[in-house]
């Protein structure tokens, strides 16, 4: 209950464009047992769990009692299954990146979803985290070269030096590439919460000028539907970049496995 | 909702008499040159009867219903600060105006794809099934040219039949060709067994005479004997003879 009043009050009060994103307790359980042991569903962490049943929905929408011409929800996914089967094809390779399909159409569809249901009004991103994303990106990262030195075992160290490198160079050249795939790392990550942060924050700060324009009178709220139409066109912009960002990140996860089958 | 307010204030300057009708000319005369205009009006009727229809509810009394109560929760709602407007209420505007205009003109277009697809598959399908059938149909016809086939056989039985009897004939034919060649080729061999035994004989036969003459020769009393009787002979001639 406690925690209902906290919500109605965040709302009220707080403007600030980033408070958005706070993760906070919804449910919390505080035990005097096992070293205060305090257990508790965050919102991200129930927005994530929101994304995984709205996955379940779709999958079990989309199997349409097996039958042989599917439905619209199946057609979708078929279109999904082909624009990332040729992602894969593409970018990985078209005989040993099949293996590596379900993993990138699992990343696609998650990130997806997360994306879309952050679009939804008094809902949560939980991709503007860079907690998830970063959990996300370092993950693909260390994956994609624990699979390099699996294959290829110390060769994959040929990954750093660029093809027809003079001798000379080679230490800095060496150095400036072992530095660029560190910041995949993080590149990775960055892209995808910063994209969908930004476009939160932008979408509110508007939304924050055009309230305070619309409610100065009645001039001033006619005036108010110019700007309103600007955050109606960036609101459908964020809907493209939840999509694009999706497919930036298998892209990119796509091109690391890659790098690690084949080094360059 | 320009007009809406516009009128709003219009009838708000009526009722106070502290507005003089003349402070809002401008938008009388707006109103009274747009409802002058030239162009065609929608019949307000029908309009009236769209905006109720629009409303949720199966008849007029379910439609004022909902709306009334949709009023006094949103009121209540507000008047206890359940829900404050403030500036997320405009971002879920525009999200949901994002939202509305996606499922509104991207959900029938995607709908139109979608059923295209599927009527493809359906035609695959279809024409699959239909490319079945006709092969069926071919090979019917093609067993029913061989409808007659029982016929045929039982000709070909026969005929096979009375080929078998004949090749059947025919060895027993030949067997006994067979048989009776070389049943003469034994008696033949017989034949000339037969005479080589007997000319074998004669030829010893005559050996042995021979031998035994010229034996005979070498004994002189056989040797006198012979002289005598040919003297003997002799003289029986000549005395013949005189």
């Amino acid at each position: 209950m406690n925690t209902l009043f906290n919500t109605v009050n965040f709302w009220r009060y707080n403007s600030s464009p980033l408070t958005q994103f706070e993760i906070k307790d919804l449910i919390s359980i505080d035990t005097p047992i096992l070293g205060n042991l305090h257990i508790s569903i965050t919102n991200i962490g129930f927005y994530l769990t929101m994304g995984a049943f709205f996955l379940l929905i779709i999958n079990l929408l989309s199997t349409n009692y097996n039958k042989l011409i599917g439905n619209s929800w199946s057609i979708s996914q078929e279109s999904l299954y082909a624009t990332l089967h040729s992602i894969v094809v593409n970018q990985i390779n078209p005989k040993n990146g099949q293996i590596y399909f379900p993993f990138i159409y699992a990343l696609f569809i998650f990130i997806l979803i997360n994306n879309l249901i952050g679009m939804v009004p008094y809902s949560f991103a939980s991709t503007s985290h860079f907690v998830l994303t970063f959990a996300l990106s370092f993950t693909i990262v260390l994956g994609a070269t624990i699979l390099g030195f699996q294959k290829h075992g110390l060769e994959f160290f040929s990954l750093l030096v660029p093809a027809g490198c003079p001798l000379g160079l080679l230490p800095l050249l060496v150095l400036i590439e072992f530095i660029s795939y560190l910041a995949r790392n993080i590149s990775l990550g960055l892209r995808l919460a910063a994209n969908i942060l930004s476009g939160h924050m932008l979408l509110h700060i508007l939304a924050g000028f055009t309230y305070n324009i619309m409610t100065s009178g009645i001039i001033f709220f006619f005036l108010g539907l110019i700007p309103l139409a600007f955050i109606i066109a960036f609101s459908g912009l964020e809907l493209g970049i939840a999509f694009i960002q999706a497919q930036v990140f298998v892209v990119l996860t796509s091109g690391y496995i890659k790098d690690a089958l084949d080094l360059h | 909702m320009a007009s809406r307010l516009a009128r709003s204030a219009l009838g708000a300057a009526r009722l106070r008499p502290s507005i003089a009708p003349r402070a809002l000319p401008a938008l009388s005369t707006a109103i009274a040159a747009r409802n002058s205009s030239g162009v065609p009006a929608q019949d307000p009727k029908s309009k009236a009867q769209s905006l109720i229809d629009a409303l949720p509810g199966s008849n007029l009394l379910s439609k004022s219903a909902i709306l009334s109560s949709f009023t006094g929760l949103s009121i209540y709602a507000l008047s206890n600060e359940y829900y404050v407007v403030n500036e997320e209420t405009v971002v879920a505007f525009c999200l949901l105006s994002v939202w509305a205009a996606l499922i509104k003109f991207g959900g029938p277009a995607y709908k139109e794809w979608a059923e295209g697809q599927n009527r493809k598959i359906l035609d695959i399908l279809n024409s699959a099934r239909a490319d079945h059938t006709q092969a069926v149909k071919t090979r019917i016809e093609d067993v029913q040219q061989m409808s007659g086939v029982i016929d045929v056989t039982k000709s070909l039985f026969a005929v096979s039949k009375e080929t078998a009897k004949l090749e059947a004939e025919a060895y027993e034919l030949e067997q006994r060709t067979a048989l009776a060649a070389e049943a003469k080729t034994v008696l033949d061999s017989w034949v000339r067994y037969e005479s080589q035994v007997k000319q074998r004989q004669q030829k010893e036969l005559a050996a042995t005479i021979i031998a035994k003459v010229q034996k005979e020769l070498e004994n002189p009393k056989t040797l006198q004997q012979i002289l005598q009787q040919s003297v003997a002979d002799v003289e029986k001639i000549v005395s013949a003879k005189q």
